[in-house]
């Protein structure tokens, strides 16, 4: 079942916040053991200042604790023994940071409270204008804002954000770029602008600054050219929550990966990523000629990366073998299934669907069919109804 | 000649002393007695213990006083000499007199020099001052004579000077001394011991200063005499070091150590000096060093004076010595862990007396030295040992067994620089221990751990027994230095090979120079490639662009790159990807120069003979036999390679053979083979395999196997039995797409079922393989599912067509080249200008996209897309152009340096190779490098 599970090679890439969702379909398709994903979701939250979330999560997985029964009496109070004091300890120890985050909110809060009051004055916005240097200018002026508060806002927006409150700190990062001037900053702010619009489900704006990024990215001179295959590669793990909501997002997500630049970062480090261009290349029928050139690839990366959906390509293109590509098909279809970006469910009605496998069996079958006629003079109707 | 008879005594005797020193049996005064207990050892081999007093006052008499009719018979000659006015055979006399009067001074170990010698000076002075007052006579001298009679003047000026006060006192009362001298030599042997503890640095002071001028005077001799008297000295200032530094150790200061040190360093490299001897010498000056620094810094030049010891460039330095270097080294880095306030650095010229500084100062104090040189030398000194010893004999072994030896030295030279943070140095030991790893696979690496663990007790024993007198236990002086053994003795080796060298590679990855990086590099593919895994050493080698920038690098490098190349190689086709294997081999076999590229053996080459320096130069880049890759294994994988590719090939394309050919090197021999008008039987690795290649190209996959299997390189590999199934099957794949290209137009229609039947493959396989075929447009047939059966579509072109294909294919060319005259003529630059603009696109497109070597490619390829026709010699132009230019520049080099042509040749051969194969066959390999552009 979890064999094809890419999250634990996904999760790295990722903002921890953005882990959660994964998690989360994790758990509704019980691929692991729920406690094993509640655990993680646990440690990912002590990092996060999402505290009150976390004491939940702590509080639901103890519940689901069962406590045996019976005969080992001893092991039962031991063991219940242990879970209160865990809980009790960890109890403890939320309460105590939760004082510590709220405090460090209002302290935060105070210190970007000039600018951001100014910035909820409509009026006030209305004097900003395009040129920042006059902004800083009149902002210092008028208003006695400087650098500090705008640095304030910043770490606002940052704490805001990790604690959850993920419009805030997306509209706060927003102003923030607006006025920041520093561009490693305003860099940061804008993974953390994207972060926000992900999370809260604005695919769209999302993908407008999935685009500003990508230009950044693209024409910023790294320190070394790693630190740029590590930030494409970021950017890919990220995108992927866009391109599978957007409704264009297929067509996207092969513009984007198939480049060049992108492609070779593919290769290097991260060749699990081959699965969503691949889905994507299959379910996209506008894109053969791209095709050839992305089997030589996935030929390559063989012995790097190796899952149903690139070796049914490998076996309906490269083997020409089309037994294995019809089983490997039907993996192909438990993989989509469990795969959190491609495995999204459709409710209509009283069922849910998931159309990404649907279009996907249908195209691959498409592909078989293709193939096997190209070769072939005469063949057995019976024969067919096996795809 | 008696005087060298007393010289060789003068040696036994420092033996004597010196082992008599080492037992630590205390002796008191009994030094003095030493010279005359050797004598007596002959002279009284029945004698009783009782007698032995007795016995040696007689004979020490006897020495003494045939030292002194000596002296005196030469007094005489010269009183001759100066009757006749001879000044010649007067300085000769002198001369000898001198020489004389050193063992004088042995004999009697006195520091007082006899009264007959200064009676001598005396007159001596005399005699010339009185003949330089005559001017008369002066002019009528030969000029021989009053060449010498000036010379004379001068010596004797100096030599007089030092004893000055004896002679005046003898002037003032020449009777007295004389009488009294026989007296006080008797008081001198009985107590002599007693005498020179009073003052043992003093007679250091005085025989040095005597020595010096003594120095000079033999210089101004002839050179023959130069040696012979250097010897003589080096034995006596042994004994006289021996008998300084014996005494009271409280009395032996700084300053004398390092007065000595500094003497015998300053001699070094002079033209006959033992360097032996002072190896010995400065050992001795090791013990009695007064502070760890100056310890350290006279162990310093004891390596340096071991690596002395071998002059000569071609051969290595003698065993045991290197034995005891790295035991020295060993101790050097005990007295650097030991005290971490001692710094060494060689761009520094530490202060005059940095060294005086105790154990107890606190500062640092720094030494001058370079570790990581030493450690170069003697990992240099141990190839070299390797390269000159014959591999076939039992010392090669015995030599093999000290390499742990060496790897713990590295180890504790690494781990001591890591932890003064000198990480760059680190690395570059780092790199030695990688080089000595990288090539064993995981069994020869495990025998080695083993013989480390081994002899680990026989080692410790060993090197106990030679540490002990060193660490001068019996005599327990504190003053001396004693460096307990800090750093482990003993190597500590990971249980796999691969962590080892994960290990080391990583620290040299972030910490090294370029080209001890490079050269990690070659050795980590190179491992890779040992242990099968072909894809992640595919990887290095691409990620690190080494292809193209090797053949800038310096020749030791283009070895090992070529080595990694085969080694890869043999990876490849051991794992089973022969287009791969042939595109690393193929290269290496080119120019026929194997043995030369991965310097195992010279090879002969018809065309030009090498000049004697350039053969030299060539034999001291050759491997050592361990470290040899079989050549006949290489050759037999790139053959079998190149037939499992070339022949399906050929049988596609056989209207025009010459179209598309895989590997020029296997056409040549198949041509050769096929002119013999008999074959006999297969003997070398050739025939055999133009034999499977004959089977093979009539489809008869099982001949074709067998005759390879009889190769009996086979039993070299690990996983012999797997690599031949594969074999197998591959050839059974390339004998069904043969036998089809071959036969399929002789045929209609063939069964699935025959097929897999004739090649005794699995039906799925032989399905694809066709398929493959079909889809590929290299079979025109299809499949008739229903009968599994494959319909032939007649559309193969008879031998006609076929020919009138190629001739319209030439005209085009033709009617090309034509039109491009045609426009060169009018200077229509209308048609050139946008095609190089095109093309300086693609190239500036390329050029932004990634390194060097893609932008060759890219740039060819945009060419090629570009001008559709142009092909035909855009392709045959390109490769050729940068290859060739660089061809002649390396050679020029090679001019300079003698003798680097035969390797930068090879490369560009190979690197146009690589291109060519890249291009036409192995996409993947470009692509794949594509993948690090960003």
């Amino acid at each position: 079942m979890a064999t094809h599970d890419l999250t634990p090679r996904i999760a790295p890439n990722l903002d921890r916040h953005l882990v959660f969702p994964l998690l989360e379909f994790l758990q509704e398709r019980q691929l692991y053991p729920d406690e094993q994903i509640l655990k993680a979701k646990i440690e990912l939250l002590n990092k996060t200042n999402m505290v009150d979330y976390a004491m939940d999560i702590h509080k639901s997985l103890y519940r689901t604790e069962d406590v045996p029964q019976g005969s080992f009496f001893f092991y039962t109070w031991w063991g219940l023994w242990l879970v209160v004091c865990d809980l009790l300890r960890f109890l403890a120890d939320m309460v105590e940071r939760r004082a510590e985050v709220v405090a460090r909110l209002k302290a935060l809060e105070e210190a970007a409270a000039p600018l951001v009051s100014f910035l909820q004055n409509p009026n006030a916005v209305q004097e900003l204008r395009a040129d920042k240097q006059y902004n800083l200018q009149m902002l210092n002026d008028r208003y006695q804002i400087g650098t500090d508060q705008i640095e304030a806002l910043y770490q606002y927006a940052k704490f805001q954000f990790e604690c959850g409150n993920y419009s805030g700190a997306a509209d706060y990062l927003y102003q923030y770029r607006a006025l920041c001037t520093n561009s490693e900053r305003s860099l940061s702010a804008l993974w953390g602008k994207l972060a926000a619009e992900i999370l809260m489900q604005n695919w769209d704006i999302a993908f407008e600054e999935l685009n500003r990024l990508k230009e950044i990215i693209d024409s910023k001179s790294y320190a070394s050219p790693l630190n740029q295959v590590q930030s494409r590669i970021w950017l890919m793990h990220w995108s992927l929550f866009i391109f599978f909501n957007h409704d264009n997002g297929r067509t996207h997500i092969i513009d984007l990966f198939n480049q060049d630049k992108y492609l070779n970062a593919i290769q290097t480090n991260a060749p699990h990523l081959l699965r969503y261009l691949a889905t994507a290349l299959i379910v996209n029928k506008r894109r053969r000629t791209q095709f050839k050139d992305f089997i030589k690839v996935i030929q390559q990366e063989q012995y790097a990366f190796k899952d149903p959906i690139t070796e049914f390509l490998a076996c309906v293109y490269v083997n020409y073998d089309f037994d294995g590509a019809q089983k490997k098909m039907r993996e192909c279809e438990e993989v989509i299934l469990n795969d959190p970006f491609l495995g999204k469910r459709v409710e209509e009605g009283s069922f849910s669907t998931v159309p990404l496998r649907d279009e996907f069996l249908e195209n691959a079958r498409l592909f078989i069919f293709e193939t096997y006629c190209r070769i072939h003079q005469r063949i057995d109707m019976g024969y067919i109804y096996t795809f | 000649m008696s005087s060298r008879f007393w010289t060789a005594q003068g040696d036994s005797d420092t033996e004597e002393e010196e082992s008599d020193y080492e037992d630590g049996v205390e002796r008191g005064g009994a030094a003095g007695e030493s010279a005359p207990h050797a004598g007596s050892r002959y002279l009284q081999t029945n004698a009783s213990d009782s007698d032995d007093s007795d016995g040696q006052k007689r004979v020490v008499r006897s020495a003494k006083d045939k030292r002194f009719e000596e002296m005196s018979a030469t007094v005489d000659q010269m009183k001759n000499a100066m009757k006749i006015n001879d000044w010649v055979s007067l300085q000769e006399s002198f001369d000898k007199i001198n020489k004389q009067l050193e063992k004088v001074m042995r004999v009697t170990e006195s520091d007082k020099v006899p009264t007959l010698y200064i009676k001598a000076l005396v007159m001596l002075e005399d005699f010339l001052s009185q003949a330089l007052a005559n001017k008369d006579a002066k002019k009528k001298m030969s000029s021989s004579n009053a060449k010498a009679l000036n010379s004379m003047k001068q010596k004797l000026k100096k030599n007089n000077k030092q004893y000055e006060d004896l002679i005046n006192k003898y002037r003032e009362h020449p009777e007295s001394e004389e009488e009294g001298d026989e007296d006080e030599e008797m008081e001198e042997d009985e107590d002599s011991g007693s005498e020179f503890e009073e003052d043992p640095s003093k007679i250091a002071m005085r025989s040095d200063s005597e020595e010096d001028e003594e120095d000079e005077e033999d210089r101004e001799d002839s050179a023959a005499e130069v040696g012979g008297g250097w010897e003589k000295k080096m034995s006596k200032k042994d004994k006289l070091m021996d008998k300084q530094f014996m005494k009271d150790p409280s009395e032996i200061t700084w300053d004398t150590v390092n007065k000595k040190f500094k003497e015998i360093v300053a001699v070094r490299g002079r033209k006959g000096t033992g360097r032996i001897e002072q190896v010995e010498q400065l050992t001795f000056l090791t013990r009695v060093a007064k502070t760890p620094a100056q310890k350290l810094e006279i162990l310093f030049s004891v390596v340096s004076a071991q690596f002395d010891v071998n002059p000569s460039l071609s051969g290595h330095m003698p065993i045991n010595v290197w034995k005891k270097c790295v035991q020295n080294m060993l101790v050097i880095l005990d007295i650097l862990v030991q005290h971490s306030n001692i710094l060494v650095d060689d761009v520094v010229e530490p202060e005059e007396n940095e060294t005086q500084k105790g154990a107890d100062y606190k500062g640092t104090i720094r030494v001058w030295g370079n570790l990581v040189a030493f450690l170069e030398r003697v990992d240099v000194e141990f190839f070299k040992s390797l390269q000159c010893i014959d591999p076939h004999t039992r010392e090669y072994v015995e030599r093999l067994r000290d390499e742990p030896l060496f790897l713990v030295l590295a180890q504790n030279v690494q781990d001591y620089l890591e932890r003064v943070g000198d990480f760059k140095a680190a690395a570059k030991v780092a790199l030695r221990r990688v080089e000595l790893i990288y090539y064993k696979p995981q069994e020869v690496y495990d025998a080695m751990k083993n013989l480390a663990e081994q002899t680990e007790d026989t080692e410790n024993g060993e090197s106990e027994a030679g540490e002990e007198p060193r660490v001068e236990e019996s005599r327990g002086p504190p003053a001396f230095v004693v460096t307990p053994e800090v750093v482990p003795r003993k190597p500590t080796f990971p249980e796999n090979s691969r962590t080892l060298m994960d290990i080391l590679v990583s620290l040299i990855y972030n910490h090294g120079d370029e080209r001890t990086k490079a050269r990690a590099m070659l050795c980590d593919i190179y491992h890779h490639a040992i242990l099968d895994e072909f894809s992640t050493a595919r990887d290095l080698l691409l990620m690190s662009h080494l292809q193209d920038n090797v053949q800038h690098m310096d020749i030791s490098t283009q070895i090992l790159f070529n080595r990694a190349m085969a080694q890869l190689g043999l990876c490849a086709f051991r794992v089973g990807l022969i287009a791969e294997g042939h595109g690393c081999l193929s290269e290496l076999y080119s120019g026929g120069r194997v043995k030369e590229l991965l310097a195992q053996g010279v090879s002969q080459s018809r065309y030009h003979e090498k000049t004697p320096e350039q053969e030299r130069i060539e034999r001291r880049r050759q491997m050592p036999y361990h470290m040899h890759i079989n050549l006949e294994l290489l050759e037999g994988v790139h053959l079998i390679c190149a037939m499992l590719l070339e022949v399906p090939n050929m049988a596609a394309n056989t209207h025009d053979a010459k179209r598309k050919v895989i590997s020029k090197t296997f056409r040549r021999l198949l041509e050769v083979s096929e002119r013999q008008t008999f074959t006999g039987p297969p003997e070398n690795v050739r025939d055999h395999v133009m034999a499977a290649t004959r089977a093979l190209s009539k489809g008869d996959f099982q001949k074709a196997f067998d005759v390879i299997k009889s190769l009996d390189f086979w039993k070299l590999l690990r996983n012999r039995e797997d690599v031949l199934e594969m074999l197998r099957a591959k050839i059974k794949e390339e004998a069904l797409r043969t036998y089809l290209f071959t036969y399929s137009s002789s045929y209609n229609t063939l069964s699935l079922d025959q097929l897999t039947k004739m090649f005794d493959l699995s039906e799925t396989l032989t399905h694809s393989i066709i398929s493959k075929m079909m889809v590929m447009e290299e079979l025109h047939a299809s499949w008739d599912q229903p009968t599994r059966c494959i319909v032939f579509h007649d559309v193969e072109h008879t031998r006609l067509q076929a020919l009138s294909f190629q001739l319209t294919d030439k005209l085009s060319i033709l009617a090309e080249n034509n039109e491009r005259a045609y426009e060169a003529k009018i200077g229509g630059g209308g048609l050139d200008l946008p095609l190089r603009r095109r093309d300086g696109q693609d190239y500036a497109g390329a050029a932004a996209v990634g390194g060097k070597w893609q932008d060759n490619f890219s740039f060819s390829q945009g060419r090629q897309g570009s001008s559709g026709v142009r092909t035909g010699y855009g392709a045959g132009g390109r490769p050729f152009g940068p290859g060739s230019s660089a061809g002649t520049f390396s050679r020029d080099r090679g001019g300079q340096s003698r003798g680097t042509g035969g390797y930068s040749g090879g490369y560009q051969s190979t690197r146009s190779a690589v291109r060519g194969s890249q291009m036409d066959t192995s996409t993947r390999m470009v692509s794949l490098n594509r993948g690090v552009r960003a």
